[in-house]
């Protein structure tokens, strides 16, 4: 699959956009979760976890799977390959994983929001589970912005048979 | 046709990062295995659909 360097840049600004608007929007939830287990005010806690469904469905979920299939596509287009290089590699089962997490996630944090929305009670669980979560998903986020900029070396086998090959038809 | 050179490995930073990951999923194992209550698939999925009880578009009508 070959795209036009035009085509190719604007793919490159939708995912980089995604992704770093999906490590913001974490950072955000985190800050709500946080808020929401440290302050004693009711009205506080169930706002919290109203925004935090919310942020969660509307914003993360979709920068998400934005991000994930756009950097597939981009991927797929550019000498990278998908396969080729561990850096590519590690970043995609990273973004694979942190989705399904998510997408598995958000049905508890709907229900959480949901108690909170119909209930008085500030004394609500799970927030130290909304703080694992934010927590690690940051963590990965931040592993995988690091690793598009540094790009480490390193090939995987298929890379490398696959990089020969096309040197070998170059240079009959 | 000459020989394909041979494979030089894995980098040391995919071995280190492998390590790391397989301690942490480990780690996230024995956890859950200590305490299931805290995580897991009756968190995710308390009695039925957690989810479906309470649309999220509905919150902000149901409250004053």
């Amino acid at each position: 699959m070959t795209m036009t360097p035009r085509l190719r840049k604007f793919v490159l600004t939708a995912h980089v956009t995604s992704s770093v608007g999906w490590l913001g929007a974490v950072v955000a939830y985190l800050a709500l979760a946080v808020a929401a287990m440290t302050s004693q005010d009711t009205q506080m806690v169930r706002a919290a976890w109203i925004a935090m469904e919310l942020t969660g469905w509307f914003v993360i979920v979709p920068l998400a799977l934005a991000s994930l299939l756009i950097g597939i596509v981009q991927s797929l287009s550019t000498p990278w390959g998908l396969f080729r290089h561990y850096w590519v590699l590690v970043k995609l089962l990273l973004t694979v994983f942190a989705t399904i997490i998510l997408v598995l996630h958000m049905p508890t944090v709907s229900y959480f929001a949901g108690i909170a929305a119909e209930t008085d009670s500030a004394n609500l669980g799970g927030l130290r589970g909304e703080l694992l979560h934010a927590g690690g998903g940051l963590l990965v986020l931040l592993v995988t912005t690091t690793l598009s900029v540094y790009k480490p070396r390193g090939m995987t086998p298929y890379g490398w048979r696959k990089q020969h090959e096309q040197r070998t038809v170059s240079q009959p | 046709m000459a020989d394909s050179p041979p494979y030089p490995g894995r980098p040391r930073w995919v071995k280190v990062f492998g390590i790391m990951a397989l301690v942490l999923i480990l780690l996230f194992g024995i956890l859950l295995l200590a305490d299931p209550s805290r995580h897991g698939t009756g968190r995710h999925t308390q009695s039925g659909d957690p989810g479906g009880r309470t649309p999220p578009i509905e919150h902000g009508v149901q409250q004053p």
